[in-house]
């Protein structure tokens, strides 16, 4: 006899989404669908038709979790249909803002598990450590972007201003402060995660008082994984003919499933993909664990990474240098490609500026790409830990959904 | 009470002759921002810089005394200060902030100070805020009218402007020149007609000549923060001060002046109102 167990909507994420399990007799899961029930939007008509420089400034609005990326992508994007290089300099402080970006994006997501994993006594010491490391990582924004949400500096051709020599100094010396507080909170999120997670039914009723070790090999998953480098990006990483999106009817072989996600299902060599901090890893660090546990560590390790990078840059960084390069608007009508290693994964923005306007735009998202694998990812255990498996892979389902086109009669769907 | 809030009035000046070379009166907003940043009470301050282009200050991120000093002295058009703060703090890095602006952008801080829509991580970053006097203050035309149409002389050139004695005064290679006021009526912005706080009444430290002997500041010290910087700089010899008693014309012109635009603001904000026009008051 097979029953269903469904959580609508997953909790401690950023937009809204089903979790819908087939399960066993024993309660073991034997088929996961997890789909986005959060309402289009669609930014990307709304930028079309407008200058360039509205793309960037609309679509960070995607999401609140994800502004940054969504800007740096969208600018990347536009610099690549415009045919533009950007100065040395504005490559520097775009990527320092994607890597404290992203180390404050990974400490807000140690306050989405917390309550799954941190004990009471260790409570305050690791809210402490998550907000301290968010206070300075968001200072980094904030100087180097112009706000730390919906960052105005971030430009077309580069970023608009250079740091001034105090503030480089100030941000180096802070960030050098926080080596020890991330390294410790490295060990205490890797700890914590081996001691075990409270379990709770589907409707959210504590199982057991007791923190229960996670099953070895709970939420991995054999997809081929997606990112394009350690830390900022590449553009080159994405080969737009081995891309495919299909609507969801023809994925979930539930049509009223299909019927109520809100993504289309993207594929790549026509599978779904794993993207995000594993799979960085996996791709290039060769971190071959994986699952609910290998998310949160590699999640976790990055952190380190990230500061590390932030601090070599500032050290680099030549502040009476340009960052802001001359550039024609018009526009070629290039396919311009932009591709950012946000928190969740690969984000993509695709643009075409030509005649001064925007004439095409698309954004393919991190989350959208962990969509169909997060489903499956929760099968062969029991459907308790179903919502620990969405969770590792730290969906954001604001920015997932998104318009899709489904013929070329630009019918939106 | 006259003035608005304050803990003590004095007439003052700064002690250092770089300083009284290049300020408007007292040199007592340069005097107080350079003392700060040495004491580094503040990292930086926004001033109203000079341009390249003759009177056109432009709202300027002074990291150095040298470039506070270089900002010194009075320009009668507006310089719209608050526009450089987010710079300033965020890519210049600057978290204690000074700076310096008319009793409307004083309120306009204040107002962003309690209300903080936009401001995020700014207005809580703001350490010294040092208002001037104001009675009006004119477009960069208006100014190019009195000095070229009025008192034929070149805009370029003019080394120093000032109000005072019931004139306008321009000082040139050569020499001064004086317009009276009443002429200059008519060419101030709008706004200022309906203004009704003369002597910046939300400031830190509010300065202005009018009061004081030539060369000499009349300075209210109004909060906390802004009594204990300026008991500082004059207890480290950087302003020197003297009794309001003691000095000439002293308060009671300045209250006059004081009431005088109260009192006509609020004509005009009645009238404005009876045409029903909208006021801020
Ligand atoms: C438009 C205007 C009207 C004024 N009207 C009167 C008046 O009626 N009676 C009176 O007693 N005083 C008036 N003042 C103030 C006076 O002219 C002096 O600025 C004041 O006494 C300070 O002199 P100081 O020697 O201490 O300043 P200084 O050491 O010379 O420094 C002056 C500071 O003010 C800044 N500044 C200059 N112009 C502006 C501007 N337009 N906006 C913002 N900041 C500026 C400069 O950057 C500098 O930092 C007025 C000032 C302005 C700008
Ligand atoms: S008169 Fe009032 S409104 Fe006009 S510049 Fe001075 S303070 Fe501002």
């Amino acid at each position: 006899m097979s029953d269903r167990k469904v959580i609508s909507p997953t909790s401690r994420q950023e937009g809204h989404a089903e979790l819908v399990m087939e399960i066993d007799d024993e309660g073991i899961v034997t088929k996961g669908r997890y789909f986005s029930i959060t309402p289009v939007r669609g930014l990307e008509k709304m930028v079309t038709g407008k200058a360039p420089e509205t793309a960037p400034v609309l679509c960070q609005r995607i999401c609140g979790v994800c502004p940054v990326p969504h800007t740096l992508a969208s600018v990347e994007a536009m610099d690549d249909s415009l045919g533009i290089e950007i100065p040395r300099a504005a490559e520097l402080m775009r990527e320092l803002i994607i890597s404290a970006s992203n180390l404050n994006s990974h400490a807000i997501h140690h306050f989405l598990i917390a309550t799954d994993f941190v004990p009471d006594e260790l409570f305050k010491t690791a809210v402490n450590s998550v907000e301290t490391i968010r206070k300075n990582a968001q200072y980094v924004v904030d100087m180097c972007a112009g706000e730390g949400i919906h960052p105005s500096d971030i430009r077309i051709g580069g970023v608009a201003n250079n740091l001034s020599e105090l503030a480089r100094r100030k941000l180096y010396a802070r960030l050098s402060a926080l080596v020890p507080v991330v390294d410790n909170h490295i060990e205490l999120i890797c700890n914590l995660v081996a001691d075990g997670a409270l379990v709770k039914d589907v409707d959210g009723t504590l199982l057991s008082d007791e923190r229960e070790v996670i099953p070895k090999g709970l939420g991995a998953i054999d997809a081929p994984v997606f990112a394009s480098d350690r830390i900022y990006g590449k553009r080159d990483f994405f080969d737009l003919d081995r891309f495919t999106e299909i609507v969801p009817e023809a994925w979930y072989d539930d049509p009223e499933i299909g019927k109520r996600c809100c993504t289309s299902v993207p594929l790549y060599d026509g599978l779904a993909v794993e993207t995000g901090p594993r799979a960085r890893a996996d791709a290039f660090f060769n971190y071959k664990e994986k699952g609910v546990v290998a998310q949160h560590v590699a999640r976790a390790r990055e952190m380190r990474m990230y500061l590390s990078r932030a601090i070599a840059i500032l050290d680099e960084l030549d502040t009476s240098a340009a960052t802001l390069a001359d550039f024609d608007p018009r526009g070629t009508g290039k396919l311009g490609i932009g591709v950012i290693e946000a928190p969740r994964g690969t984000d993509i923005h695709m643009a075409q500026v030509k005649d001064g306007k925007t004439q095409f735009y698309s954004a393919l998202v991190p989350t959208t790409w962990n969509i169909p694998t997060m489903g499956p990812a929760t099968e062969g255990f029991h459907y308790k830990w179903g919502a620990h498996v969405i969770r590792a892979y730290d969906p954001c389902l604001s920015c997932a959904t998104h318009v899709m086109v489904v013929d070329d009669e630009d019918k939106v769907s | 009470m006259a003035f608005g809030t304050y803990k003590e009035v004095v007439s003052a000046r700064a002690t250092d002759k770089a300083i009284q070379k290049v300020a408007q009166d007292g040199g007592i907003v340069t005097a107080l921002l350079t003392y700060a940043l040495e004491e580094n009470i503040i990292e930086g301050a926004v001033v109203a810089g000079n341009t390249e282009d003759a009177w056109k200050p432009e709202p300027t991120i002074a990291m150095t005394a040298d470039e506070i000093i270089a900002a010194a002295g009075t320009k009668y058009t507006f310089s719209p200060n608050l526009l450089a703060f987010k710079t300033a703090v965020r890519q210049y890095g600057i978290e204690k902030l000074g700076t310096v602006g008319t009793p409307c952008q004083v309120q306009g801080i204040r107002k962003m100070q309690s209300y903080p829509f936009a401001t995020r991580f700014l207005a809580d970053k703001i350490s010294l805020l040092i208002g001037i006097f104001c009675m009006e203050n004119f477009p960069r035309a208006s100014l190019q009218t009195f000095i070229e149409g009025k008192l034929d002389s070149q805009f370029d050139l003019t080394e120093k402007m000032d109000i005072g004695k019931g004139k306008f005064w321009i000082e040139t290679p050569e020499g001064t020149k004086g317009l009276a006021l009443k002429e200059t009526h008519g060419y101030e912005q709008a706004g200022c007609n309906i203004c009704q706080d003369y002597v910046a009444e939300l400031a830190d430290v509010s300065t202005g000549s009018v009061g004081s002997p030539d060369g000499w500041s009349t300075v209210f010290s109004r909060t906390d923060a802004g009594a204990d910087i300026f008991t500082a700089a004059v207890e480290a010899g950087v302003i020197e001060t003297k009794a309001m008693d003691d000095v000439k014309p002293g308060l009671g012109l300045l209250e006059k002046l004081e009431n005088g635009k109260k009192s006509k603001g609020k004509d005009e904000c009645a009238r404005r109102a009876e045409m029903g026009l909208p006021t801020p008051w």
